[in-house]
């Protein structure tokens, strides 16, 4: 029997732009998932649990990639062709980290570098896709201002985590445009 | 005792229908993608090799390995490497090609590449180059089909002079033509070069942006003025010729659903057409296809006004990307049409013979076009690596892709990466069809279109065929629509990690991941069997 306890979920894709995270009880669900990624999700058949209002019937969904995050996880779920990665995190630790960088943007886990615009412009190219591995030095993106392309390239070693923009957006001084794990 | 070779004509059943040898012995497939494999199945299916190019980003693609041979080309931009004319003319020399296919897109509509390619003593497949120049112009095209008697969309038929002595002229046209009114480029097309322009106030402003932009774009900054019909379905006919001059028309094509001019869904044929709108359409097209001495594949466009008239946009002198609907109406491969074409041939007497029954269609087709796109974030590209990966298939049901689970989406080229197409013996069924079909779609790693098509096959003005260029906008709320399932998401997700480490991990387990980036473990496995058996008894 799961026992109801608080964690965070944070989505990290959320329509908003910024990422939208809420604290939800543990308890009331259940998932069986299979090799392929098949899973079922359904309420718990438990009266000390009734199943949450407004969420009827089981579901089923995909699961995708799921990785250590820090003391948390990352989730990867699909449902109706609609792409979710998640962070799921215990509440309480999250709430700690969260005020201790107080930063409001922070995914609640020791952090994505954030890739800034250092000027305003329009992205040409985009050079990487989310997963890509890169070094120090890789070509990430192009930025036109001015009548010049600026290259931006990886200040470290890591991992892209999210792609921002896209080609032909205009962005502003300070504007977030990808991540680098 | 003489014995008969299976599929000759004096056999007593002739094997095959349309007796031909291969069109040509190797050609050179010029693009990337589902095209690019597509090509090279039809190129088998007759008998004639096929070469790739690819970019560094392709190495390892469908298409290269689906081809008998490859060449490398540039790194991953396209223009560093499919948008190099004399880097895919070197290929096709150097690797013993007769012919060209230049499929869609890249440089399918460039005459100069076509001009290339013939100087080079090969062989274009498609309309020949001088077509592509005369009927690339919107505006000579525009004359051509006037002259053909076939009504374009209300509008000038030559160029818009910005002069100051001719700017009272032109708000005086602006204003018979009715406002608001469309400022189009020349050179422009798809799309692309146009502007709206509601106020006559705005038209003097509108020609000079449009024409800077023009020239910018496409090196050309001639525009003009056109009526903006709305709404209007865009309903479009597929073209085959020859070299003796026959043209015929092989049916149309609705592609009504669009969003910023870009397709999404397409259909064959247009929904809600009488015979006679139909015979006229095709004989339209036909007339403008002639008077163009069009040579091998082509697509006339026509807006479809809410009166029921048909009104002459353009001419496209390539492959379309919804080819394949109207091959699966009429039972034909229009990619081995076109090899035999370019090689000499003449229309097939199969086409014709598809070509003579299109006014009478028997079949409907649907394709959505599957883009790795987010359709809550304004169809923005969001290029990835595919997780998993499954497209549908049984009986009706035709898939055109190149993507395998694994593949990472390139962000240099365009985010489409699959067409799924239906076909039944009528709309009713190809719809109920593609429903089945969108729900056999597994997809995990990129985001794509698919909840977007899933609305749409589950929408009633969709099945009530009530269209127009204006339906997404009118009908699609992505971020409502994604926002509605994020709980069951969040449930999926905490429930996961709960099952998990319940399952007797005191800290989060190692997780094993395959090379589809599935997740596998011991744990998880154990419980999914034991709650699976419990949950459905075999």
């Amino acid at each position: 029997m799961p026992s109801p306890r608080r964690l965070r979920v944070v989505d990290r894709a959320a329509d908003t732009g910024q990422p939208e995270a809420s604290d939800t009880d543990a308890g009331g669900w259940e998932i069986t998932v299979d090799e392929r990624g098949h899973g079922r999700l359904e309420p718990s058949a438990s009266d000390a649990n009734p199943a949450p209002a407004g969420v009827k019937g089981d579901h089923v969904v995909l699961v995708g990639r799921v990785d250590e995050a820090g003391a948390g996880h990352t989730v990867e779920i699909v449902v109706d062709g609609w792409r979710f990665e998640l962070s799921v995190e215990e509440a309480a630790r999250a709430e700690l980290l969260a005020r201790a960088t107080r930063n409001r943007d922070s995914v609640a886990r020791s952090g994505p570098l954030e890739i800034r615009a250092i000027i305003p412009g329009r992205i040409a190219v985009i050079a990487v896709v989310p997963g890509d591995r890169v070094v120090t030095g890789d070509s990430l993106l192009v930025l036109e201002a001015m009548k010049m392309q600026n290259e931006l390239r990886a200040p470290r070693d890591g991992t892209v985590g999210r792609l921002l923009v896209a080609p032909g957006h205009t962005v502003e001084l300070g504007d977030v445009l990808l991540t680098l794990e | 005792m003489t014995t008969v070779a299976a599929g000759t004509r004096s056999g007593p059943t002739s094997l095959r229908k349309d007796e031909r040898t291969p069109p040509f012995r190797r050609v050179l497939v010029a693009n990337r993608g589902e095209i690019a494999l597509r090509i090279v199945r039809a190129c088998h299916d007759v008998g004639t090799e096929a070469v790739a190019v690819y970019s560094d980003a392709d190495a390892g693609a469908a298409h290269v390995r689906a081809a008998d041979d490859a060449v490398r080309i540039g790194p991953a931009p396209a223009a560093e490497s499919y948008l190099r004319p004399q880097a895919i003319i070197d290929a096709a020399l150097g690797s013993g090609c007769e012919a060209v296919h230049p499929g869609y897109g890249f440089l399918a509509e460039r005459a100069e590449f076509a001009r290339l390619v013939e100087d080079a003593g090969l062989r274009w497949v498609g309309p020949s180059a001088d077509t592509i120049a005369a009927v690339g112009d919107k505006l000579a095209a525009r004359r051509l089909a006037t002259t053909a008697r076939v009504p374009v969309v209300p509008g000038m038929v030559e160029p818009a002079r910005i002069r100051p002595d001719a700017l009272d002229d032109l708000v005086a046209v602006g204003r018979e033509i009715g406002f608001p009114l469309l400022v189009k480029a020349s050179a422009g097309g798809g799309g692309r070069g146009m502007r709206r322009v509601a106020d006559p106030d705005e038209l003097v402003r509108a020609l000079s942006a449009g024409a800077a932009e023009a020239e910018a774009a496409f090196g050309d900054a001639t525009v003009y003025l056109e009526r903006e019909v709305r709404p209007a379905r865009h309903v479009e006919v597929q073209l085959l010729g020859d070299a003796s001059g026959s043209v015929v028309a092989l049916g149309e094509r609705d592609c009504s659903l669009q969003r910023r001019h870009q397709k999404l869904i397409e259909e064959a044929p247009a929904p809600g057409l009488d015979p006679e709108q139909r015979r006229e359409l095709h004989e339209m097209a036909v007339r403008i296809g002639r008077a163009a001495g069009l040579v091998n594949a082509a697509t006339a466009e026509f807006l479809l006004d809410p009166s029921g008239r048909f009104w002459f946009l353009e001419v496209n002198t390539r492959l379309q990307v919804e080819h394949g609907v109207t091959e699966l109406v009429a039972d034909v491969d229009i990619v081995v049409e076109q090899l035999y074409i370019a090689g000499g041939a003449e229309l097939s007497p199969s086409l014709v013979a598809a070509a003579g029954m299109a006014t009478e269609p028997t079949r409907h087709a649907i394709e959505v076009r599957l883009s790795a796109e987010d359709p809550s974030a304004a169809f923005a590209p969001a290029p990835a690596r595919v997780g998993r990966w499954r497209m549908p298939a049984g009986p009706g049901v035709r898939v055109d892709t190149a993507v395998e689970a694994g593949d990472r989406i390139p962000p240099d080229y365009d985010p489409l990466i699959a067409k799924i197409m239906t076909v039944g013996p009528d709309r009713a069924a190809a719809i109920a069809r593609m429903k089945r079909a969108l729900d056999e779609v597994e997809i995990t790693g990129i985001q794509t279109t698919l909840p977007f098509h899933r609305f749409v096959f589950r929408d009633a003005t969709f099945i009530d065929a009530e269209l127009s260029t204006d339906w997404v906008a009118e009908h699609w709320d992505g971020p409502g629509e994604r926002r509605a399932r994020r709980e069951t998401a969040r449930r999926a997700a905490t429930a996961l990690i709960e099952s998990q480490e319940d399952a007797g991990a005191t800290r989060p387990v190692s997780l094993r991941k395959d090379s589809t980036g599935l997740t596998s473990a011991s744990t998880w496995r154990a419980t999914g069997r034991r709650v699976a058996t419990e949950r459905w008894p075999r």
